[in-house]
C-alpha cells in the first residue's frame, strides 16, 4: 500500500479521487504488464505481459494466474458483447478472441493486402464493431516481437473491424504514434491518443463507424517520466488517459482536472470491481489499483452494460 | 594512380552506409531515411529495397545469399527474407539486451560478428537498458540449428567496422576510445576454437588540438587480403581518404575522397572492381580503376 501521491490541479479533482484513496500493488513479478480488463461475471481482472509473452488473470481470492502462454506479445485487452476476450495482438500482428475453451480465433490480420503494424490498444462498440490502434512498436522493439518485424503499411492509424467481422476497414490515417482508444458514455465521440505527439485527439462518429472532424481535445505538457498510452472514460464522460507521472483525469471539455502519480511508468489501466470504481493500472512489472468515486463505464455480456 | 570517384546516387542528406553487392546491383542503407536503396549500375537507377528499416546501418550476405542487417534503433540483427519479411536474430546475451549493432561480417561457418557500440540516441530513447561495455558479438548456430549469441572481445571501446580474412584466421576490428582519443585498426587471430586471440594494432589515428582524428568507420577486403577502408576528416588529420593496408598493416596506398566523411565501402561489378563508398552526407560513390579485385563471401566465385 502507498499512500496515494497526487497533483490536484483544477476543483472536481477530489469529488473523483477522495482524498483518503491509497495505490495498492496487486500484482508483480511481471515485466511488462498491458491491457487490463475487468470480467465482472468473474470477479477478476485480465492482463497481458507484453515482454513475457502472457495473459494473466488476477483475482482477490485466487491472486495472480497465469491463462496464456505464449500468447504472441499481446498488448490491448477488451471483452465483446458475448464477454470473450479480444485482444490486440501486439507481436503476432493480428487482432484475435480468446475463446471459452482456451483456443484463439484470428478476427484479423491485412489490411490492403498487407499485415498490420501491431495492434496496440482495442475496444468494442456497442453494437460489436471492433476499433483498434496500429503503432509501429511491435515490429521495432526487440522483445516484443514475434517472428516477422517487418512494417509493411506506410502509416500508423485505426481500424475498423465490422460487427460482422467481414470488413477491416481504415478510420484515420494520420498518426504518428497511436495508441489508447475509448469512446464518450454515448459513443458519439471517439477519443484516441498519438504517443509520439504527446496529445489526444477527439473525433466525432458518424452513423457508418467513420470518424469526422477529428481536434486535438488535450496535450501533455508535463517533463516527468511518462507519455499518453492506455485510455479510458468514466459514466460522467471524463477521460483518464496516462501520461507524465500517472494517470491524467481530464474534463470533458479537455480541461486538467489532476494526475494519479504511480511509481513506475503507467502504459495502461480499466475499471474494475464489483461496483466499477476500482482502477486497475499496468506499470511495467506491477498492477496497482486505487479506489476511485465515480465509476468506470461497465463493460461486458451482463444486462445492462454496453 | 588518381582514382576517379563517380558519384552514381545521392547525396540524400543523411547518411549512407552498409554497402553489399548482391550479384548484380549494390544495396545500401540510407539510415536516416529508415531505407535500403539499391543502385543497379546497368540501368543507374537506384530504387527501394526496403522500407521502415528502423536504421538498418550494415548489410551482409551469408556464403548461402542470406542478407543480413544490422538494425540498429532495434537493437537486433535482422534478417530480410526474400518474400519481404524480417525475422529477429537473439538480442538477449546473458538476458540482457544487446547495444546498437553498427557492422557485421558474416564467416564462412555462417557466423555473424557484429560490432555493438552504443548509439546516443538509443541511451535516452531505448526503455531496456545498454550493456557497460561495447564489443563485438557473434550469432552462431548451435547442433540443433538454433542461434546463440555470445560475446567475442573483451577489449574495445566502440568497434565499428569488422572484417573476417579470406583464410577465416584472422577478424580485422576498427575500434575508437573516446578516453585515450586514439582509433585503431586492430588484427585479432581467430584461434581453432572459434574464440579470439590478443591483438595487433596495424594502425593507429592519433589526436591533436584540432581533436581526434576520425580512424575507420567501415572497410572491406581486396582478392590479395588487402584492407581497403574508409577513414579521416577534414576537421583533424590528413582528411578523408580510403586507405589501402597490407594484412600486417603496411599503408599500400591512400585516395582522398571528394567529400567529407567516407563512411563504408565494397566491391562490386561483373568482376568485383568498382569500389562502391558511402559517406556521413548520403552519396554513393563508384570508383572503377582503383586497380584491385575485391574478395567477397558472396556471390560465390563463378
Amino acid at each position: 500500500m502507498y499512500a496515494l501521491d497526487v497533483d490536484a490541479v483544477a476543483s472536481g479533482f477530489e469529488r473523483i479521487v477522495p482524498p483518503n484513496a491509497v495505490l495498492e500493488r496487486i500484482s508483480s513479478d511481471n515485466i511488462f504488464t498491458e491491457g487490463p480488463v475487468w470480467n465482472k461475471a468473474e470477479g477478476a481482472l485480465y492482463f497481458t505481459d507484453i515482454i513475457g509473452n502472457k495473459i494473466k488473470r488476477w483475482s482477490p481470492a485466487e491472486g495472480t494466474h497465469v491463462v496464456m502462454d505464449p500468447a504472441g506479445h499481446p498488448d490491448g485487452l477488451t471483452l465483446d458483447r458475448e464477454g470473450r476476450l479480444v485482444v490486440a495482438g501486439w507481436g503476432a500482428r493480428t487482432v484475435w478472441r480468446l475463446e471459452p475453451d482456451g483456443s484463439a480465433t484470428v478476427l484479423a490480420t491485412h489490411f490492403d493486402g498487407k499485415k498490420f503494424n501491431s495492434p496496440n490498444d482495442i475496444i468494442v462498440q456497442s453494437d460489436g464493431a471492433v476499433y483498434w490502434t496500429d503503432p509501429n512498436g511491435g515490429c521495432y522493439n526487440p522483445g516484443m516481437c514475434d517472428q516477422d518485424v517487418q512494417k509493411y503499411h506506410d502509416f500508423q492509424g485505426v481500424y475498423r473491424l465490422s460487427p460482422d467481422g467481414a470488413t477491416v476497414s481504415l478510420v484515420v490515417d494520420d498518426f504518428e504514434g497511436p495508441n489508447g482508444l475509448c469512446f464518450s458514455p454515448d459513443e458519439s465521440l471517439l477519443y484516441v491518443n498519438d504517443t509520439l505527439r504527446r496529445h489526444i485527439r477527439v473525433f466525432d462518429m458518424q452513423p457508418d463507424g467513420s470518424v469526422t472532424n477529428g481536434r486535438v481535445f488535450y496535450e501533455d505538457k508535463f517533463p516527468e517520466r511518462g507519455v499518453p498510452d492506455g485510455m479510458k472514460v468514466d459514466v460522467e464522460g471524463n477521460i483518464y488517459c496516462t501520461g507524465s507521472a500517472g494517470v491524467h483525469v481530464i474534463d470533458p471539455a479537455g480541461r486538467l482536472l489532476g494526475r494519479i502519480k504511480v511509481p513506475e511508468s503507467v502504459a495502461n489501466h480499466a475499471w474494475g470491481d464489483a461496483d466499477w470504481r476500482g482502477l486497475y493500472i499496468t506499470a511495467r512489472t506491477t498492477v496497482y489499483l486505487v479506489r476511485l468515486s465515480i465509476p468506470g463505464i461497465p463493460h461486458g455480456s451482463w444486462p445492462g452494460a454496453r | 594512380m588518381e582514382w576517379n570517384f563517380e558519384l552514381v546516387a545521392g547525396p540524400y542528406g543523411g547518411t549512407t552506409e552498409g554497402p553489399a553487392w548482391d550479384g548484380s546491383a549494390l544495396l545500401f542503407s540510407f539510415t536516416h531515411g529508415n531505407l535500403v536503396l539499391r543502385y543497379n549500375p546497368t540501368t543507374g537507377q537506384t530504387t527501394e529495397f526496403r522500407k521502415h528499416t528502423n536504421r538498418t546501418n550494415g548489410l551482409a550476405f551469408s556464403a548461402r545469399g542470406e542478407l543480413f542487417a544490422c538494425q540498429q534503433f532495434s537493437r537486433r540483427i535482422i534478417r530480410f527474407n526474400p518474400d519481404g519479411s524480417s525475422a529477429p536474430m537473439p538480442y538477449l546475451l546473458d538476458g540482457q539486451y544487446h547495444n546498437n549493432p553498427n557492422d557485421l561480417a558474416i564467416d564462412k561457418q555462417d557466423r555473424i560478428w557484429f560490432s555493438d557500440p552504443i548509439h546516443r540516441l538509443s541511451l535516452m530513447s531505448s526503455p531496456q537498458p545498454h550493456f557497460e561495455h561495447q564489443s563485438v558479438l557473434r550469432l552462431e548456430q548451435r547442433f540443433d540449428r538454433s542461434w546463440i549469441l555470445r560475446r567475442m572481445t573483451f577489449d574495445t571501446s566502440s568497434p565499428n567496422g569488422l572484417l573476417v580474412s579470406e583464410d577465416q584466421k584472422t577478424l580485422y576490428v576498427a575500434d575508437s576510445s573516446p578516453v585515450t582519443r586514439l582509433a585503431e585498426l586492430r588484427a585479432y587471430p581467430i584461434r581453432d576454437d572459434g574464440n579470439l586471440g590478443a591483438y595487433t594494432v596495424l594502425h593507429t589515428w592519433g589526436h591533436d588540438h584540432r581533436g581526434a582524428q576520425r580512424g575507420i568507420d567501415g572497410m572491406c577486403l581486396d582478392e590479395a587480403g588487402n584492407i581497403i577502408a574508409c577513414a579521416g576528416a577534414n576537421r583533424s588529420g590528413a582528411g578523408p581518404m580510403i586507405y589501402v593496408f597490407s594484412p600486417t598493416g603496411r599503408v599500400l596506398s591512400t585516395h582522398p575522397t571528394p567529400v567529407d566523411d567516407p563512411t563504408n565501402c565494397t566491391f562490386g561489378g561483373p568482376n568485383l572492381e568498382d569500389l562502391y563508398v558511402t559517406t556521413l552526407k548520403g552519396h554513393l560513390f563508384k570508383v572503377s580503376n582503383t586497380g584491385h579485385r575485391g574478395w567477397l563471401i558472396y556471390p560465390p566465385k563463378s
